[in-house]
């Protein structure tokens, strides 16, 4: 099984359309896939019509008294299953603050038992850097960093790169970037990329445009390449997927 | 990750297709559910010609619509839950034609380096209803499918009774039950008795598992001997028979192999069970089987060669081996002669009237046999193997450091009949102590076979060579890497000359002499029944 977390410091950066069409991608690819919902928003969630409800919330999960298998829905699509977000997870740091052993290796251990069911997990991650994101980071094999080409997501960018690098323990997680809610006809947006690429040779080649379509999952509460599968957002998620499976 | 099924014949009907519409327009007014467009669909199920995934309680379906192709894993221990799932692209074949993903991973221990073959096919119409919440999520489906197995064969299309399938969303296990229930009270459905890949093959005249080229015969120890070889004899037909096709269009190279092995052992049963069948009919077919053994020799000796070749290549140090790559091609070049060749052979005349003539010898009522003919077959049995394991002995025992290769293959020739004779009479002999011996026999067997196929194909390497550059076929550097190859193969040979004595003393041991005086010591007719039951 492998793990992504598709993860971001900034919030609006396209984080969660990304999981959800990428799941979907693997998914239609055959690869058995779990999207876990760890943004208390629940978006990934409404995305997929499912109930953004976990019972016993992150308490039950974490304390043992809930499995993750109990609360996992299958969605529309076939090999592709969602767990769910639920509100008690914006307190989720407090949570995992009381837990007596290792309060950062939380979620590998609670994804232990499903490590046979799934080829792969995505996390959608909540922005921020704290004790959630550092069990994100611990648990999974590469995180996927959605960056909208601006100064202040570089900075961002660069500040994610040092806390992995200062910190013990996260030297063979791969990080992933790639350019997300591109709009090629700003100056802006390609001089910035241009010089964040020759910066960061990680930084992945597929670029997410800017497009209406992309916004609109909301209403059709569906994947992009379900109900749009040729438009253009549809082929740059394919090509970012592509990139994604040969890093993996 | 897998969700439950639940599968239903509907009532069968003549006009099928009117029956499913008729079932939809009655399941949507009861069912809050969305019709999606019909799906032509073409499937087939594929397995390895000894069924060796049936074996292992899976399935392989490869479902074709006009949207996708791709191939099912489904675990027949399960009701038949897919278990996994791949798109493809080509046609299934060996397992690494297939893309990596999680389906190879499950398949490749199973399959190993056989081939996968279309066992059954079928063509149909499927209409799926996704059933759905108050959200418009989908929480359930039903899939409605028509079903018609092709005409393959000589045998005519069957048209299979439609079923209706019930997959619960995870997580949504109660809107299912509620679905199912609903479904039953509007639907006269019956449970299906058995997964769809059993149900096509029973309707296409195949049954999974009905080939192994294993011996396996259940012997009555008081049964006339005369009878029992016959029973031997015709189950080895069989295996050859079922053979022929395979061999002939060159499927696999495993069918060839089983069929030389069939016409191998069916010699040494002619030639072993002795004072039993008439012995005119025995050196007729004796005769006539051993043309057969060698007709079918030279396919069999590039199919080794070919399997073996990337090993070959990597017995050679790095800087040699792409010097091979002439030879491979060389072999590849006359395979397809000989395979000609081969599949002429199995069509003639002199095949065919061959099979038809063993096989209305062996099903003919008993005529006259031989001096033994009624005589139980365990004490035939008893007699045979004791005095097929004292020549092996005393053979085996000859052999000095000093001995020359032809008496090592003397007592390899001695060795495969003594294991031959136990595997045909093995249900006679308490299973452990026979299986023991069996298996002795074979590292023996192991040890004398590297000694003898090392030379014979260094021997024939030679004989490539030379008819390689006759033909101007084989530059300098592959001449010299065959060399080097030659000397290889020499050089393992000579190791297994200097491992016999060990191998041999460890057949030769007073343990197993004593489980040899133990099992087939002369009895007494009474102590024979006994000892096989």
């Amino acid at each position: 099984m492998k793990i992504i977390g598709v993860y971001s410091i900034k919030g609006g950066v396209g984080k969660t359309s990304t999981t959800v069409n990428l799941a979907y991608l693997a998914a239609a690819a055959g690869q058995r896939t779990l999207v876990w919902d760890l943004d208390p928003q629940g978006a990934a969630s409404y995305y997929f019509r499912i109930k953004p409800k976990v019972k016993g919330g992150g308490r039950g999960l974490l304390r043992g008294k809930r499995s993750p298998d109990d609360a996992i829905k299958g969605t529309d699509f076939e090999l592709l299953d969602l767990l769910p977000a639920d509100f008690s997870y914006r307190n989720m740091d407090i949570l995992l603050e009381g837990a007596k052993k290792r309060p950062t290796g939380q979620l590998k251990r609670l994804l232990k038992p499903l490590l046979k069911e799934y080829d792969l997990v995505l996390f959608d991650c909540p922005p921020s850097i704290s004790l959630m994101s550092e069990n994100i980071f611990r648990a999974a094999d590469a995180l996927l960093v959605p960056l909208i080409p601006s100064t202040l997501s570089a900075r961002t960018l660069a500040q994610l790169l040092d806390f992995l690098e200062t910190e013990d323990g996260f030297g063979a997680l791969r990080v992933l970037p790639f350019f997300s809610m591109v709009d090629a006809g700003r100056a802006l947006h390609t001089e910035t990329m241009e010089r964040l690429s020759a910066e960061h040779p990680q930084i992945l080649s597929a670029r997410i445009p800017l497009a209406p379509e992309v916004e609109r999952m909301g209403l059709h509460r569906m994947p992009l390449p379900a109900y749009a599968p040729s438009n253009v957002a549809s082929g740059a998620y394919r090509a970012l997927w592509d990139e994604v499976a040969a890093a993996l | 990750m897998n969700p439950m099924a639940m599968d239903y014949l509907l009532p069968a009907a003549d006009a099928a297709e009117q029956d499913m519409e008729a079932a939809i327009t009655a399941i949507r007014a009861h069912v809050r559910c969305e019709p999606e467009p019909a799906v032509r669909l073409r499937r087939r199920f594929f397995d390895s010609f000894e069924w060796g995934l049936y074996r292992a309680n899976a399935a392989l379906e490869e479902l074709v619509t006009d949207q996708q192709r791709e191939l099912l894993w489904q675990d027949l221990a399960a009701d038949g839950a897919v278990a996994a799932r791949q798109a493809i692209t080509a046609e299934p074949g060996l397992i690494g034609d297939l893309p990596p993903g999680p389906l190879r991973e499950r398949m490749a221990p199973v399959l190993g380096v056989r081939r996968l073959l279309p066992m059954v096919a079928l063509t149909g119409t499927r209409r799926t209803l996704r059933v759905l919440n108050d959200d418009d999520k989908t929480v359930a489906r039903i899939r409605l499918e028509q079903m018609r197995v092709e005409a393959a064969g000589g045998r005519p299309a069957v048209t299979l009774p439609p079923r209706l399938q019930l997959t619960a969303v995870r997580g949504y296990g109660h809107e299912t039950e509620t679905t199912a229930h609903r479904l039953k009270t509007v639907l006269a459905l019956e449970p299906a008795p058995a997964p769809l890949v059993l149900e096509a093959l029973a309707a296409a005249g195949r049954r999974p598992g009905s080939y192994s080229s294993k011996l396996d015969y259940r012997l009555d120890p008081t049964q006339p001997a005369a009878a029992a070889t016959r029973t031997i004899l015709l189950g080895l037909l069989d295996t050859l028979e079922a053979n022929i096709d395979g061999t002939r269009q060159n499927l696999d190279p495993e069918f060839l192999h089983d069929l030389r092995v069939a016409t191998r052992r069916t010699r040494s049963a002619l030639g072993q069970i002795k004072g039993v069948l008439p012995q005119a009919i025995v050196d007729d077919f004796k005769a006539r089987f051993a043309w057969l053994q060698q007709v079918t020799g030279p396919v069999r000796d590039l199919d080794v060669y070919l399997l073996d070749f990337p090993r070959l290549k990597t017995d050679l140090p790095p800087g040699l081996r792409d010097d091979l790559d002439p030879l491979r091609d060389w072999l590849a070049a006359h395979y397809d002669t000989e395979q000609q060749r081969l599949a002429g052979t199995l069509a003639s005349e002199r095949f065919v009237t061959l099979l038809r003539e063993w096989r209305a010898f062996l099903e003919a009522p008993a005529r006259n046999g031989a001096k033994d003919a009624k005589t139980p077959i365990a004490a035939v049995a008893d007699k045979r193997i004791r005095r097929m394991f004292k020549r092996v002995r005393e053979e085996g025992r000859a052999i000095t450091d000093a001995s020359p290769p032809e008496d090592l293959h003397e007592l390899r020739k001695s060795c495969k009949k003594l294991r031959y004779l136990m595997e045909f009479f093995q249900s006679l002999y308490p299973a452990e102590d026979i299986k023991g011996l069996i298996k002795q026999t074979k590292v023996l067997l192991d040890n004398l076979g590297g000694f003898q196929d090392l030379a014979v194909q260094a021997e024939h390497l030679r004989e490539t060579a030379a008819a390689m550059q006759r033909e101007d076929a084989a530059p300098l550097p592959t001449l010299l890497a065959m060399g080097a190859l030659i000397s290889r193969m020499l050089e393992g040979q000579q190791r297994a000359r200097q491992e016999f004595a060990r191998i041999f003393a460890g057949f030769d041991s007073a343990q197993n002499a004593a489980v040899f005086e133990r099992l087939f010591a002369d009895k007494q007719p009474a102590a024979a029944a006994e000892a096989g039951a």
